[in-house]
């Protein structure tokens, strides 16, 4: 089962790695779409000897909130927006893909010297949601368009979903799906944020919004 | 010496029919009969007839440049094993001279590009020297894991049986690995995404514009120079996911056969599917070869299975 | 050794005797020239012969003639080595630069030039076999003085005169560096014999803060980045022939400075291994990215030199990291790579200044963005350019493969011998390697492209019998002929490599582990000649094919343009465009362009250059820092001759109260 996680594992890296570089944010919504579905299976193998319902809800809630629910949602954002494509980012898409993949040394060299209370599936585990979660910051800090921004945040929060995991036999089922239901919230203001900026200003651009200050 | 002749053979003989695979899956995809299987070899004896043009500008290395450079290819074919046949030579360090040798073929073929004095090939020279220098550490790192992997420090003791029990255990970061090498396939190749192998000019300024003024059986060298080097790195890919030993030799040759197939029908996909990318998209599937390898090293160096 | 004296005695002699002969122009350049094939054969007899046979000859001193020890010389097989590279070079260099002066016209006295060029072989034959510090740090000294004079030799010019000027400055700081670990490592051995120093254990912590000295006295010489600044200016502006002699051994000598103090300390914390690899990384890649940046043809061999410092840097680490960890195998193949790639690099860089001085006494320009088809016109040249590019990138035939295979074979040991932290460095430069050979591909490619390739750029007519005779091709094509032969037959130099190896650690190489490291050479060997014989069989091929076929010769396609100019061609800077847009943030580099945007044609022009980091960055604060603080005191110096005379009352003064207390 582990070469299974493994090889979860590592797709949902390169899936990071893709939205990195996508211009174009159908494509990076589509993608994380992916990463999301791929995230929810994860539980799966992590507890496939010692299953149980709960489990087997929350890896099944992640699918469909994350992986179905929120990219539609996503989609419905930028419906009407003027301009589909990041075009200029503030930390360039290659600068951004070199930032992971130091990201990603980095991670695994940390995790290394970190030492975990409860025994781990996979050693990947843990340096894959800080790889993603430092993946995610880079997207939050580096785009200027607000759905790639969201996007970044929302790879972001797998990040913090993925080393949750680890923790679900000890977490109770309501905070799991207290912590789901604040993201898909958090998501939707900022969904309905950049439908108001669009209607606003004909853009979406972020970096524009500074003006605003007095 | 025997099995040096029938490895020259093979590498003589076999690559322009990978062409030929690509070509038919494009046509499918397109809903076209497309060209014969052995398309490749009909352009290589038509070119060799032709008639040469020279330009007055150049001097020898113009015309000696593609027989220099596919020489190179081909002698670097000498330290690769193919299938299950061991590569004639063989020593620990024979991956650097593998490296070095492309590297010199593709020195000879921008000097060629250089003697003409055309700034189209300048051009091509130029974008094509600054790629390969991306995709070389890219290869470097690659072999350096899998030497890491086999505790082998020659192609052969790496791809013939050095690799098997590694699928085992690290499985999916060898998937990233082999990734890697494809997207270094395709850029070093000129295959789609990166350059378009059917054009010359304008929109593709990479490999295909720099071999723009050789005609004749110079050109027939460099298609089949280009095949080649496209077989060899097919030779790396598939010899990395077959890696166990069957000791069966029909065996051995029908699945390695199946593998190349199936590694043209993937080219094939790719072509069909992706558009070219923009040059300076270029670079990120460089950058992004180079992260699969990194991330692959990494996760093999903390995992101890050095 | 008594050929070595002998040597040395030839060269002494012959200075007062070319200074003497001043007047006879003709007279002084051939006692010039004798004296120096005779020396050099010499030389290169007695270093071969200890490399050959493994033994070192029976030391000479003479007691009580320096301070602080004696006059005391040695050829250990390393110094025989380094003297091997020296003797090469020295006779292709001075045999040039006999030729090359030839026509010189200025107003300088060429006598004294040359006898100055004695002197540098003297006191860096010196440097290489003394056994004593005192001595070592003498003849150092004078051979930063000898190379001053030869650098300014042109010193009408302003840039000469400021190139001189740092580099004297930059060299003497080194010294300083130098004065300082010589004492601490003589005072705790108690002598300053090196033979000595070699006995006494030295405790890691005083092993470390010597390895610091080292690497700052020795890496300002040898040219690492961040320390190499006086380099990029000194060798364009110095005589060709000067240029090769600085690039191929003085920043050598730095290195040389460097495996000795290896040899004698032997044990070092793991971080100076390290420390040594990081500098070999930077230097390789930056050096070579700086390379890139230049148009200008001396500049980029300058940095060039810098990149190879860098490679051999890369081996001397890996073999220190490799003896931290006691691994043999990663530190003898690491030492053996450095030392061989100091000798191919003497020899390439050599042959490649060589023949850009003859390209620019014909052209009189070094610009290369002005030159073009140069290869129809200077066609030794050209070859033998050519022959330098490939062995310089590394390229299989040629000696730069040889060693850089090497490297390449102990960094992969590294992998596999060592433990995580070490697996991380050697893959690193590995990679590293990889993209130095990448790129150094790329920069020669652009510099034999535009300078040798293509049409000529220039308004300048070129006509023939611009090469030159005799005197300036066969020096350079015998330094292109030992490239080849080094390609092709590496097993001589790589065992010589070996001996050095030996002396250094003071433990012969295991028979079985040369042999590890001499079949796998072999076979590279095999495999280059089957790639002869398959070129062999394409060009008959291609005869075979084109036999019968009409060939037509034309203009080259332009693509539909009816007027084609040879100044639309690619330059050196468009060829390098590409690749240093892509490291713009890591070498700074600008382009400023003003192009006419409006619809008709107007006056338009575009810059594009990289600045050197570490100059305008870290040396040009440091410098004005010093310089304010040091205006800040000039009231001490005031000129008046009273304040001058209160100063010594004071120190009087001061010195009284120092005695009494």
């Amino acid at each position: 089962m582990n070469v299974w996680l493994d090889a979860a594992l590592v797709l949902i890296i390169l899936l990071a790695l893709f939205i990195t570089v996508s211009n174009r944010l159908g494509t990076m919504i589509h993608l994380f779409g992916l990463q999301s579905c791929l995230l929810g299976c994860v539980p799966f193998f992590i507890y496939f000897k010692q299953m149980e319902f709960y489990i087997a809800f929350v890896a099944g809630a992640a699918i469909v909130l994350r992986g179905l629910a929120m990219p539609s949602f996503l989609y419905w954002a930028i419906r009407h927006v003027s301009s589909r494509s990041e075009s200029n980012p503030t930390i360039g898409f290659g600068t951004t893909l070199l930032l992971s993949g130091a990201a990603i040394v980095g991670s695994f060299l940390l995790a290394t010297r970190l030492v975990f209370p409860v025994r781990i599936a996979s050693d990947m585990v843990v340096p894959c949601s800080f790889s993603l979660i430092i993946i995610g910051f880079l997207l939050l800090t580096g785009r200027v368009k607000a759905i790639a921004q969201v996007v970044g945040y929302l790879v972001l929060e797998n990040g913090v979903f993925l080393f949750a995991m680890l923790l679900l036999k000890k977490m109770p089922l309501l905070v799991e799906m207290g912590i789901l239901l604040d993201l898909f919230i958090a998501a939707l203001v900022l969904g309905i944020v950049v439908n108001n900026i669009n209607d606003e200003f004909d853009h979406t651009d972020t970096l524009e919004l500074t003006t605003l200050k007095d | 010496m025997n099995s040096f002749i029938y490895h020259l053979g093979i590498l003589l003989v076999f690559p322009p029919l990978l062409l030929g695979v690509i070509g038919k899956t494009k046509a499918f995809f397109a809903g076209r009969w497309g060209p014969p299987l052995l398309q490749g070899y009909y352009d290589i004896f038509k070119l060799g007839r032709k008639q040469p043009v020279y330009s007055v500008t150049t001097n020898w290395i113009f015309r000696m440049g593609p027989m220099i450079s596919t020489a190179a290819i081909l002698a670097a074919g000498i330290v690769l094993p193919i299938s299950g046949l061991k590569a004639p030579v063989q020593f620990g360090g024979d991956m650097i001279l593998f490296v070095y040798l492309l590297a010199l073929s593709r020195f000879f073929m921008v000097l060629a590009a250089l003697d003409t004095g055309s700034s189209f090939e300048g051009m091509g020279a130029s974008r094509e020297a600054t790629f390969a220098c991306l995709s070389e550490i890219t290869i470097f790192l690659n072999l350096a894991i899998l030497a890491l992997l086999s505790k082998s420090l020659s192609l052969s003791g790496i791809f013939l049986g050095g690799l098997s029990s590694s699928w085992g255990q690290v499985g999916p970061v060898l998937i990233l690995v082999v990734v890697s090498f494809f997207l270094v396939l395709l850029c070093e190749n000129s295959r789609i995404p990166v350059d378009d192998p059917e054009t010359h000019l304008e929109l593709t300024m990479i490999h295909e514009v720099m071999v723009l003024d050789h005609s004749a059986a110079e050109l027939a060298l460099i298609v089949y120079g280009q095949a080649l080097k496209l077989f060899l790195f097919g030779c790396l890919i598939v010899s990395m996911i077959f890696s166990f030993k069957i000791r069966n030799i029909a065996a051995e040759a029908a699945f390695f056969t199946s593998g190349f197939f199936g590694l043209g029908i993937a080219i094939g996909i790719v072509e069909s599917a992706m558009a070219r990318l923009r040059l300076n998209r270029v670079l990120y599937v460089l950058y992004a070869a180079f992260i699969f390898s990194i991330f692959a090293f990494i996760v093999i160096l903390v995992r101890g299975h050095a | 050794m008594t050929l070595i004296l002998y040597c040395l005695l030839i060269l002494a002699v012959s200075i007062p005797l070319m200074l003497a002969l001043a007047r006879f122009k003709k007279i002084s350049a051939h006692v010039y020239l004798g004296s120096l094939v005779v020396a050099c054969a010499l030389g290169l007899f007695s270093a071969s012969g200890v490399l050959s046979r493994g033994i070192a000859p029976v030391d000479f001193r003479l007691a009580g003639t320096i301070p602080l020890g004696e006059f005391y010389i040695g050829m250990d097989a390393l110094s025989a080595f380094f003297l091997l590279l020296f003797f090469i070079l020295s006779l292709a260099a001075g045999i040039y630069g006999y030729g090359y002066m030839r026509d010189y016209k200025g107003g300088r006295n060429l006598p004294a030039h040359f006898s100055l060029c004695h002197l540098l072989m003297i006191v860096i034959i010196l440097v290489v076999v003394a056994k004593n510090a005192v001595l070592f740090l003498a003849a150092w000294e004078l051979m930063t003085l000898a190379s001053y004079f030869l650098i300014t030799f042109y010193n009408e010019h302003e840039r000469v005169r400021k190139a001189g000027y740092v580099f004297l400055i930059a060299t003497h700081t080194g010294t300083f560096c130098l004065l300082g670990m010589f004492l601490l490592m003589g005072v705790h051995a108690g002598s300053m014999d090196f033979d000595r120093m070699a006995m006494a254990p030295f405790p890691l912590g005083m092993a470390a803060g010597i390895f610091v000295l080292a690497f700052l006295g020795f890496g300002v010489k040898a040219g690492f980045i961040p320390l190499h600044v006086w380099l990029p200016h000194a060798h364009p502006e110095a005589p060709t022939h000067v240029s090769a002699l600085l690039s191929g051994v003085v920043i050598k000598i730095g290195i040389y400075g460097l495996i000795r103090i290896m040899s004698i300390v032997k044990d070092f914390p793991l971080w100076c291994g390290i420390v040594l690899l990081a500098t070999g990384i930077v230097s390789g890649v930056a050096g070579v990215l700086y390379a890139l940046g230049q148009h200008e043809i001396k500049k980029l061999l300058a940095y060039h030199s810098i990149e190879n410092i860098g490679i051999i840097t890369l081996g001397l680490g890996i073999g220190m990291i490799g003896r931290y960890y006691h691994q043999d195998t990663v530190s003898y193949i690491g030492y053996a790579a450095a030392l061989l790639h100091t000798f191919n690099h003497a020899v390439f860089k050599g042959l490649l200044f060589l023949s850009a001085g003859t390209v620019i006494r014909s052209t009189h320009t070094g610009e290369m963005d002005h030159m073009g088809g140069l290869l129809k016109w200077l066609p030794w040249t050209g070859h033998l350019f050519l022959i330098g590019s490939l062995s310089i990138c590394g390229l299989p035939l040629f000696n730069g493969f040889i060693s850089e295979w090497l490297v390449f074979r102990s960094l992969l040991e590294g992998v596999f011998h060592l433990d995580m932290c070490g697996i991380i460095f050697s893959t690193a430069a590995i990679v590293a390697l990889g993209l130095i050979g990448g790129l150094a591909a790329l920069c020669f490619a652009k510099a034999f492209g535009t300078v040798f390739l293509g049409h000529n750029r220039s308004e300048h007519e070129h006509h023939h019998n611009m090469e030159g005779d005799f005197v300036l091709v066969a020096p350079v094509a015998m330094l292109a002929a030992l490239c080849l032969w080094v390609g092709l037959f590496p097993q001589e130099m790589v065992s010589y490599a070996f001996q050095g190896v030996k002396s250094m650690e003071g433990a012969a190489v295991p028979v079985v582990f040369r042999q590890a490291i001499l079949g796998p050479l072999l076979s590279v060997t095999k495999v280059l000649f089957a790639g002869i014989a398959i070129f062999l069989f394409f060009a008959l091929l291609r005869r075979i094919f084109l036999g019968a076929c009409r060939v037509t010769w034309t203009e080259t396609w332009g693509c539909g343009h009816a007027y084609t100019s040879s100044k639309m061609q690619y330059t050196a800077s468009s060829f390098a465009r590409p690749v240093l847009k892509i490291f713009r943030s890591v070498v700074l580099f600008r382009i400023k362009s003003e192009i006419p945007k409006r619809y008709f044609p107007a006056a338009g022009q575009l810059n594009s250059g990289v600045k050197d980091i570490s100059e305008y960055f870290v040396f040009r604060p440091v410098f004005y820092a010093v310089k304010k603080v040091s205006r800040g005191l000039k009231w001490i110096q005031g000129g008046r001759t009273q304040s001058y005379i209160l100063y010594i009352l004071f120190l009087l003064v001061v010195l009284l109260i120092w005695k009494l207390r």
